[in-house]
């Protein structure tokens, strides 16, 4: 027969598509420190989509070099004269909005990337391990926190389960025996009314009252109906805390020269512990102080945009620091967090000290001192005196993890002083900031 | 409109293909029996991107397969996408949701371009290759199995052999005798000037002839070759491993393969387009189609045959030509006398009623290239009629805009010619294949109008540092100076620096 209906064969066009799919995702992990560089991630608007332009991944081949590289010229068809336009395209990415990286010898495209996806990609990148449920709860657990009791309120990850479960089988007899009563039928139609109405109690009724409404199971098979106030959430052991809630005040050296991929390091840091602790707290607050020989209190987009001369003197970034948590976030009901970046150099390290001190005074949780050196100094260079100054001044230990040295407060002493040279290293500082033995058993 | 055929419309169409192969034989067009084979529209998209109904895995062929689908999807829905190979038997695929009469348009068009493919010089050669459908099937298995062993470096190898699958030789059937055969023949040649020579020669002379059979017998290649992938394939100092030969010669000779079909382009679509105008006004006039259905058809080939203002589109540029060529030559609007008259009123009404046409259109369809109907078929009539036009791409701040910058045919056609010569792909041939006595690989860009373009040829280098593993040579010119560039991966970028030769 000449014509013949095919059937379909295998289907290698998705398989490929995805490939290459996959290829322009590495190229975009590529240039995301760039990307990055313009969105405030932490706290912006997370559902949006960003405008990036991407290479087309092409084969690279010998071609003709077009006119000047510039004004391609071409061959068309139809009516007009010499002069006349026939057409017009925009340039993808001219003007605003980041571009990953031009590279010599290709061509680009502009596409849309969720923000969230970008996200996910930055985690992936720096092997960050991403925030669902499950592995949120894997990291308390291997952090030490201790789980332990029930409320009613808390954030999802922490959803029990179980509990939550029986509160809803709670609830579905209730429902089933209030049917019963109100409408007097018998148990197996009230069931089918309420299992077709998912629970809904009002919309059972309702079709109960239809005569001729009819039973369509043979026996009652009892579901969870889940309200609201039959949420079940574990709950962190903690300082007696009438809320669960946190602050992360970040601190940034903005004399020194972060260049992009410091403060892509930074913000990698920043954004995955607040997104962290945003699973494990109810409430999460984040600061911004950047500081040079002075210090004050920004948002988001200045504290990652802002370079300035001249001196260092970190302690005035503490001080600022500890007035907010005293002020704004007294220890007694909130969890604080502080956090400080800087290259290393500092015009005052005894003043940092003295400053960091008064904060564990204050009863903060954790103290943590990032160095961000892409070059790989030694860990205590003579570059870098605030290292030093926190070494001899707090009893500390030399811990080594995945390559990552650092300096890990003893007992109850809530310091840590990391040195990250590698996107690798971020996991194992974050963790080393987390682990909740040491500044809880205190 | 979406819906898959019935059987009783299946029926009809294998009633309507039998009476379209009678039709072409009666109008004296070649066929054979063809495979037609009722596919999803994925199917076909499979088939434009992966170039065979089946081919091995790669990201590119994916690429291309998500572009086509997603024009598929949002924009051009229904479009009449017909996909033919030149097989031993031809193979044509038609997508089961395109209406019914979009089939028939079809199956006209195929028998078109199959009897371009039996008739036409080069599409001849093509058909040599016939049996690389079966060798890409075959190669699924193959490079799946390599994937398994070597992971990545199959699709890095996969990516270097198609950065210079299309720079083959000119005349593809040329390059394909094996080194030491080309040595040989190319000895026997020179020893065969010696002694046909029988003295004439100074003995300046015959030392030259010698030291030259000297270099023949030991140079590799004995002279240049064009087929890039089949000379790294085989003499790579990496050395390459079997797999990495046979990835490399299936993507080579797949190349071999396509390239006479990218050489009549405008000539293919435009008879197929020619003929299935008058094979469906035929089935209308013996009452096989309905008017409704042909009107139907013609909608659908106005939209085929649509002026494109920023490419050509061969259909169009084509069926123009071939039904030109088949006016002039029916007039007798052609040869010295007619060229050279220059009374405008006489040209317009000249007819001196040769009807010569219909030879002159199959003849085109049997002998000639793209590039050899442009020089000698696109007259300044036919170029104006067309209104083809040659537009620049102005760049400003943040939009590119598209003007028209000339309508000189000379100029038009000259420009035409040039992007049809070899392929449109620059000509560079393996000049030496143990350069400086150290593998070195010494390659020669010909200019054929055209520099390189420099990012993509540093970037072609890099791939061809990945077969070859050692330094790469590349002469060119760039801004019309003679330039010799060597690609060394110790330092990782492209030196360049003034040759002398």
């Amino acid at each position: 027969m000449p014509i013949r209906i095919v059937e379909s064969v295998e289907e290698r066009g998705q398989k490929d598509a995805r490939r290459h799919r996959e290829k322009q995702r590495e190229a975009i992990k590529k240039h995301l420190p760039e990307i990055i560089s313009e969105q405030s991630i932490i706290t912006g608007n997370r559902g949006k989509k960003i405008k990036i332009v991407i290479r087309s991944l092409d084969i690279p081949h010998f071609r003709r070099k077009t006119k000047d590289d510039q004004d391609a010229i071409g061959i068309g068809q139809g009516k007009g004269a010499p002069g006349d336009v026939i057409g017009s395209r925009k340039i993808p990415g001219q003007g605003k909005g980041p571009q990953a990286g031009k590279e010599a010898g290709s061509e680009y495209i502009e596409t849309e990337v969720d923000l969230e996806e970008l996200i996910d990609l930055m985690f992936e990148d720096a092997g960050l391990p991403k925030l669902d449920p499950k592995s949120v709860r894997e990291i308390m657990v291997r952090l030490g926190f201790k789980i332990s009791g029930r409320s009613k309120a808390g954030p999802w990850p922490l959803i029990a389960p179980g509990p939550t479960a029986k509160e809803g089988y709670k609830r579905f007899w209730n429902f089933l025996a209030a049917l019963e009563k109100e409408t007097k039928l018998d148990q197996l139609i009230c069931f089918s009314a309420l299992k077709q109405a998912n629970g809904l109690i009002k919309d059972a009724l309702d079709l109960l009252k239809d005569p001729n409404f009819k039973p369509q199971f043979d026996k009652v098979v009892p579901f969870p109906i889940i309200y609201h106030e039959d949420l079940r959430f574990l709950k962190i052991k903690d300082k007696e805390r009438p809320e669960s809630r946190a602050v992360v005040i970040a601190m940034m050296d903005v004399s020194g020269s972060m260049d992009e991929e410091k403060k892509y390091f930074a913000r990698l840091m920043l954004f995955w512990l607040v997104e962290f602790l945003r699973r494990i707290y109810l409430r999460v607050e984040i600061r911004f102080i950047v500081h040079h020989a002075e210090a004050s209190l920004v948002d988001e987009h200045t504290f990652f945009h802002t370079q300035e001369s001249g001196g260092t003197v970190s302690s005035t970034a503490y001080q600022l620091a500890r007035e907010l948590v005293e002020q704004e976030y007294p220890t007694s009901s909130w969890n604080a967090y502080l956090f400080h970046f800087s290259d290393g150099e500092d015009f005052n390290p005894q003043d940092a000290v003295a400053e960091i001190i008064k904060c564990f005074q204050r009863g903060i949780n954790m103290f943590g001192y990032g160095q961000i050196n892409p070059e790989g100094q030694e860990l205590f260079s003579s570059k870098n005196t605030l290292m030093q100054a926190f070494a001899r001044a707090f009893p500390v230990e030399n811990v080594e993890r995945g390559g990552l040295r650092m300096i890990v407060g003893r007992g109850n002493v809530p310091f840590l002083g990391v040195q990250i040279t590698k996107k690798k290293h971020l996991l194992p500082a974050l963790e080393q900031f987390l682990i909740k033995e040491r500044w809880s058993n205190g | 409109m979406d819906k898959p055929l019935t059987q009783a419309e299946l029926d009809r169409l294998i009633a309507l293909e039998k009476r379209i192969g009678e039709i072409a034989k009666e109008e004296g067009l070649n066929t054979v029996p063809i495979d037609f084979k009722i596919v999803s529209a994925n199917q076909v998209i499979e088939g434009m991107a992966y170039r065979f109904p089946v081919n091995f895995s790669h990201w590119s062929f994916g690429r291309d397969y998500d572009r086509t689908r997603t024009i598929y999807e949002h924009e051009y829905a229904g479009i009449p996408y017909e996909q033919v190979w030149n097989f031993d038997r031809p193979e044509a695929f038609l997508v089961e949701t395109n209406p019914f009469i979009l089939q028939v348009l079809v199956v006209a068009h195929v028998y078109g371009h199959v009897d371009f493919f039996l008739s036409n010089r080069y599409s001849q050669i093509g058909r040599m290759f016939s049996d690389v459908a079966l060798q890409a099937r075959n190669a699924v298995g193959r490079f799946r199995s390599y994937e398994q062993v070597y992971g990545i470096d199959v699709e890095r190898m996969m990516d270097a052999a198609l950065s210079l699958e299309w720079n083959q030789h000119p005349e593809i059937l040329l390059d394909d005798l094996d080194e030491e055969s080309q040595r040989e023949s190319l000895i026997k040649s020179l020893r065969f000037k010696l002694r046909k020579a029988d003295g004439k020669l100074s003995p300046k002379e015959v030392e030259e002839i010698e030291k030259q059979i000297q270099v023949v017998s030991v140079k590799t290649p004995p002279e240049p070759t064009y087929d890039l992938l089949g000379y790294i394939a085989h003499h790579s100092p990496k050395p390459l491993k079997p797999w990495a030969q046979d990835v490399l010669m299936v993507i080579r000779d797949q190349a071999r393969a396509l390239l006479p079909n990218m050489r009549t382009k405008i000539l293919n679509e435009g008879w197929a387009t020619y003929w299935h105008v008058r094979i469906m006004r035929r089935l209308f006039q013996e009452g096989l189609i309905t008017a409704k259905e042909h009107g139907s058809f013609n909608d659908f080939n106005a939209r085929v045959t649509r002026e494109s203002k920023a490419s050509l589109n061969p259909y169009r540029l084509g069926l123009s030509l071939f039904e030109d060529v088949e006016d002039r030559w029916n007039k007798g609007r052609f040869g010295p006398e007619y060229e050279n008259c220059k009374d405008p009123r006489k040209r317009l009404n000249w007819d001196t009623k040769v009807n010569l046409g219909r030879q002159k259109i199959f003849e085109v369809r049997s002998c000639f290239t793209d590039r050899m109907a442009i020089e000698a078929l696109f007259s300044d009539d036919f170029i104006h009629q067309e209104n083809l036009y040659i537009y620049e791409e102005k760049r400003f701040d943040k939009e590119v805009i598209y003007i028209i910058v000339e309508d000189d045919p000379e100029i038009i056609r000259q420009l035409l010619k040039h992007s049809h010569v070899f392929y449109g792909t620059p000509v560079i041939s393996v000049e030496d294949g143990n350069y400086d006595d150290n593998g070195y690989l010494y390659l020669k860009h010909h200019n054929t109008g055209y520099e390189l373009d420099a990012a993509y040829r540093d970037r072609t280098l890099e791939m061809i540092y990945y077969l070859w593993g050692r330094r790469i040579y590349l002469e060119t010119t760039l801004n019309d100076r003679a330039l010799l560039i060597s690609y060394d991966a110790n330092r990782n970028k492209v030196i360049d620096y003034a040759y002398k030769k």
